[in-house]
């Protein structure tokens, strides 16, 4: 009896084969759709703070180059730099003048000393007075009214509130 | 005399896109998009405004004895509009609606203050320390724009020496008590 071969296909050496890449194509146009979409065209880059949970507001204004203050629930920082404490929305009383309790003297000396600074001060927004403000929804008016009340003394009287775009 | 060749046409055949330069492309756009994209839109309360806006502000400011428009937020009371007209003070109230405030009918008066005075663009808020910093934010939203875009209220243009419209009702917001000891 015969044994049956078993099959097998045919191999052609050197060959190559077409990968078909429509569907690819079309994954990244989708996703590059979305993408522009989503492109900022801001001239500063804004990071949003992990412990800030912004208001939101229909104001659709572009943010300018200015000095970022954040406060959270925990602590008023500077850029990245942490400048004072917070406890129960309030700060503490050590980096309060004792005569005026909406001085925060840290905040001062730090902004003080970016408005006198040799590299800094020359700078438009430094000389206008700018500050970029993001601050978490949730605290009262007399703790922001704290951070306000420091900046305009130490000659940063120009406001900007940063919100979150739509509800 | 030859024959002219007869090119076959094979109207059945089909032919494939080379679509891998594309391709390339896009996998070089993705990661560019991706790192300069803002998945989260933020921006400013500011008032950055249309030059005929901004000027008649200017002019509101040189003017002698304006018509003044203060908002007072009082936590337990609710909000109070005071406008001060040649000394002469009027006191509108707007009470906590179901303990919240009253978001809808406080844009209602104001836009009803702005139409009573379209040369007014300045408002001065009057915060109490317990109002939380969002519900200012919505107050601030309710005051500077009209919702409804058919309302609009009537700028004098002084280059084209006529009325034109806005929706602007009072952008220019100022924390009065700021300086407050």
């Amino acid at each position: 009896m015969s044994r049956r071969r078993r099959y097998e296909p045919k191999t052609k050496k050197n060959s190559t084969f077409g990968l078909n890449i429509t569907s690819m194509t079309d994954m990244f146009t989708i996703m590059l759709v979305f993408l522009l979409q989503s492109y900022s065209t801001s001239e500063v880059q804004l990071n949003p703070e992990k412990d800030i949970r912004l208001p939101s507001s229909a104001s659709m204004t572009n943010a300018t180059e200015s000095i970022k203050l954040s406060l959270s629930g925990n602590e008023l920082k500077i850029d990245q730099t942490k400048i004072a404490d917070v406890k129960n929305a309030d700060f503490l009383p050590q980096d309060l003048e004792d005569k005026d309790s909406n001085f925060i003297k840290p905040l001062f000396q730090e902004l003080d000393k970016i408005a006198k600074s040799e590299t800094e001060k020359d700078k438009a927004h430094v000389k206008e007075g700018r500050i970029l403000l993001q601050a978490d929804k949730d605290l009262p008016y007399a703790t922001l009214r704290k951070v306000m009340y420091t900046a305009s003394m130490a000659g940063f009287p120009q406001l900007k509130l940063v919100t979150m775009v739509g509800e | 005399m030859r024959r002219a060749r007869k090119i076959k046409v094979d109207h059945n055949s089909e032919f494939e896109l080379d679509l891998a330069p594309l391709l390339a492309v896009m996998v070089k756009l993705v990661p560019v998009l991706l790192v300069s994209s803002a998945f989260v839109q933020m921006m400013v309360i500011e008032t950055e405004l249309p030059q005929v806006v901004s000027e008649a502000i200017q002019r509101q400011e040189n003017q002698n004895t304006p018509t003044n428009v203060a908002m007072e937020i009082d936590a337990k009371d609710g909000i109070r509009i005071i406008i001060t007209e040649k000394g002469q003070e009027k006191v509108e109230t707007i009470p906590l609606k179901d303990g919240a405030f009253d978001m809808n009918t406080l844009h209602q008066k104001l836009v009803a203050v702005k139409k009573a005075h379209p040369e007014v663009f300045k408002l001065e808020l009057n915060p109490d320390g317990k109002v939380p910093y969002d519900t200012i934010v919505k107050i601030m939203d309710a005051a500077r724009q009209a919702r409804d875009n058919t309302v609009k209220f009537p700028v004098f243009d002084t280059k084209q020496g006529k009325n034109v419209e806005t929706n602007y009702m009072f952008p220019e917001i100022i924390f009065a008590n700021t300086m407050e000891g």
